[in-house]
C-alpha cells in the first residue's frame, strides 16, 4: 500500500479539525482524483501524504510505514520518494528554473552530472528549454506552474501528488501534463490529482475522491447527477 | 487518449536507477549556488561585526605576543644576572672590599662575567631620586658589582656570599628573585587578560553567529519549508547555513586581520621612530612569525562561526516537522 489513512483528522493549533474520519487508500499503481469544493480541504488532504503536516487523530502510514509518529529523521527518505505539484508552485525565487527542477537531486546529494540531461530534458518537455537560466520573478504563472510540474518528476517518484496541475496552464498544455500523468502511472507510480476541473476528471475516467465539509464522501452520485443533467 | 512514451519512460518510477548520493568535495561545496538565499542572514552587517571583532582579537593575539616577548626578555636578565653590594662606614673602606670581591668573584666557577658598575653609573642610577650632584662626595653609596652566574651556582647563592664577606664583609648579594617574580606574576596578568579578551570577542563572534542563523532560518522559512518537502535532511539545511557563516566569516576575518596588521604595523614605526622603547621595552616584532601567529584569528573565527551557526540551525530546524 502506497498510502493509508484510517480515522484520520487534522486540526492546525488548538482549532477545529479541519479533515475528520478520513478513512482512505491507494494501491501500488493507482490513479485517484481528488475533487470537491473550495475549503473542502483538499490542499490540507495533500499534505498529510506529503508529510508537511501530521495528523490530529488517527493513523497515517506511507509506503506502508505508519508516519504518524515517526521519528522526524525517517522523513525525508519517505519525501523523496514523492513527487508534489503545488497549487501556489513554491519555487525558490533566488534560483534559476534550472536549478528549481534540479531541487530534489541536489538535496539527495546527487552529482550534477547524474542529472543534467534528465532537467534539460524535462525542462524541453514542458515548453521552457529556452528559459532554462531564468528565475521563476521573471516567469508566468503558467511557466512557473510547468517548473513545478518538472521539479515533482525529475526524481521519478512513486507517488506524483498535483494540487490543480492544470489551473494555470493553457488547455492544450493541460492535457499534456494529464497525459503524461497518466503513462506515469501505467509505468507504475500511483498518483492523485486535486482538481475542481469536472470535465478533466471525466475524460480519463479515473476513479474519484470527494471532500465535503472536511470528509470523504462518496463521489458516484455526484457525476452520475452530472451525468444526467447532460442527457 | 495516447502518451507521451518517451518522456514517461525517462521518468517512471525507478527505484533501482535512483541515483546514489555521492560526496562532494569540499571546495566543489563552496563554489555551488547558495540554496538559501541572502536574504535576512545580514551577510553584510554580519561580516562588518566579523572584520570588527577579527581587528580586537588581533590586537589581544599581538598583546600577548608583546608581554610574552618583553616578560622573557626582562626575566631573562634578571634570571642570568647577580647583583653584589658592598656598603661599609666610609668610601675607601667600600673601594678595597668591592676590589677584593670582584678579583674573588672572577677566580670563582660558575662566575660568567662579573663587572664593577662605576661610581659615575652609580650617581647617575642615583639622579632620577636625589637630584643632580656630587651624592658619591656627600653619601657613602654601597659599591655594586653586576654578574652573570651560571645555573648551578646561582641555586646556591647563600655559599658565595659567605665566600665574598670573607674578603668584603659587608657584602650582600642580590639575586633579583623578589624583582623576577614581580614581573612575572605582572607579565602572567597581561597575558591571561589579553587571552580572555582573545576568548570574549570569539565568544561575542559565536554569539552573532548564533543570532544572524536564527534570523536567517526565520527571514527563509519558505525556502527551508520548500528544501524539506523536497527531501532536505536538516543536516543538509545546516550544511548550507554552516557554508553560508562560513564564506562571511572567512572574508570579515580576514579583513579584520588586515587591518590589525596596518595599525599594528603603524605602532611599531611610532615605537621605532620615538626609540624603540628606549631599549627598556622590546619593539613589536611583525616578522613572518607573528604574521603567521594572526592566522589563529580567522581560524577561530571561521570554525566558531560555523560550528555555531550550524548548531543553532539543527536546533531550531528540529522544532519544524
Amino acid at each position: 500500500m502506497i498510502v493509508g489513512f484510517e480515522n484520520v483528522g487534522l486540526a492546525y493549533r488548538d482549532q477545529a479539525e479541519i479533515l475528520s474520519g478520513l478513512d482512505f487508500s491507494l494501491q501500488e499503481g493507482e490513479f485517484r482524483f481528488l475533487t470537491g469544493p473550495s475549503g473542502a480541504g483538499k490542499t490540507s488532504f495533500l499534505k498529510l501524504i506529503y508529510l508537511a503536516h501530521r495528523p490530529s487523530s488517527g493513523r497515517v502510514t506511507l509506503f506502508g510505514e505508519d508516519v504518524t509518529a515517526a521519528p522526524r529523521e525517517a522523513l525525508p527518505a519517505l519525501r523523496r520518494r514523492i513527487g508534489v505539484v503545488f497549487q501556489e508552485f513554491r519555487l525558490l525565487d533566488h534560483l534559476t528554473a534550472f536549478e528549481n527542477v534540479a531541487l530534489p537531486m541536489k538535496v539527495a546529494g546527487v552529482n550534477q552530472s547524474q542529472y543534467r540531461e534528465d532537467v534539460r530534458e524535462l525542462l524541453n518537455w514542458v515548453g521552457l528549454g529556452d528559459r532554462i537560466d531564468a528565475r521563476p520573478p521573471t516567469l508566468s504563472g503558467g511557466e512557473k506552474q510547468r517548473v513545478a510540474l518538472a521539479r515533482a518528476l525529475v526524481a521519478k517518484p512513486d507517488l506524483i501528488l498535483a494540487d490543480e496541475p492544470t489551473g494555470n496552464v493553457d488547455p492544450t498544455m493541460g492535457e499534456k501534463i494529464m497525459k503524461l500523468f497518466v503513462e506515469l502511472n501505467k509505468l507504475g507510480a500511483a498518483v492523485i490529482v486535486a482538481t475542481h476541473d469536472i470535465s478533466l476528471i471525466e475524460a480519463l475516467g479515473k476513479p474519484m475522491l470527494r471532500l465535503s465539509g472536511g470528509r470523504l464522501a462518496d463521489a458516484t452520485p455526484a457525476i452520475a447527477a452530472r451525468k444526467g443533467r447532460r442527457k | 487518449m495516447s502518451g507521451d512514451p518517451t518522456i514517461a519512460e525517462r521518468f517512471a518510477r525507478s527505484q533501482a536507477e535512483r541515483p546514489a548520493p555521492a560526496r562532494q568535495a569540499f571546495l566543489a561545496r563552496m563554489r555551488a549556488e547558495p540554496l538559501l538565499p541572502d536574504a535576512g542572514a545580514g551577510g553584510g552587517p554580519l561580516t562588518a561585526a566579523i572584520a570588527v571583532m577579527s581587528f580586537l582579537a588581533g590586537l589581544a593575539l599581538a598583546a600577548l605576543f608583546f608581554i610574552f616577548a618583553a616578560a622573557g626578555a626582562w626575566t631573562s636578565d634578571l634570571k642570568s644576572g647577580v647583583t653584589v653590594q658592598i656598603k661599609g662606614a666610609d668610601s675607601a673602606a667600600i673601594a678595597l672590599e668591592a676590589a677584593a670581591a670582584l678579583k674573588l668573584l672572577q677566580s670563582t666557577d660558575g662566575v660568567v662575567e662579573a663587572r664593577a658598575v662605576s661610581p659615575e653609573e652609580s650617581a647617575r642610577l642615583l639622579e632620577p631620586w636625589l637630584g643632580e650632584g656630587n651624592v658619591a662626595a656627600d653619601l657613602n653609596v654601597p659599591a655594586l658589582i653586576e654578574a652573570r652566574v651560571a645555573e648551578s651556582l646561582r641555586a646556591d647563592l647563600e655559599v658565595l656570599e659567605t665566600k665574598l664577606k670573607t674578603v668584603a664583609p659587608g657584602a650582600v648579594v642580590d639575586d633579583h628573585g623578589q624583582w623576577h617574580e614581580r614581573l612575572t606574576a605582572a607579565a602572567r596578568s597581561g597575558e591571561a587578560l589579553a587571552v580572555f579578551v582573545f576568548l570574549l570577542v570569539l565568544g561575542a563572534g559565536a554569539a552573532i553567529a548564533a543570532f544572524a542563523a536564527r534570523a536567517g532560518l526565520a527571514a527563509n522559512g519558505e525556502t527551508v519549508a520548500i528544501l524539506h518537502l523536497v527531501g532536505a535532511t536538516d543536516a543538509f539545511i545546516a550544511n548550507e547555513v554552516q557554508r553560508r557563516f562560513l564564506a562571511l566569516a572567512l572574508r570579515g576575518s580576514i579583513a579584520g586581520i588586515c587591518l590589525a596588521f596596518l595599525a599594528l604595523g603603524l605602532a611599531s614605526f611610532a615605537m621605532k621612530a620615538a626609540g624603540g622603547g628606549a631599549g627598556f621595552l622590546p619593539t613589536l616584532d611583525l616578522g613572518p612569525r607573528f604574521a603567521l601567529a594572526l592566522l589563529i584569528v580567522p581560524a577561530g573565527f571561521c570554525l566558531v562561526t560555523a560550528v555555531t551557526a550550524r548548531l543553532t540551525a539543527l536546533r531550531t530546524l528540529s522544532k519544524e516537522l
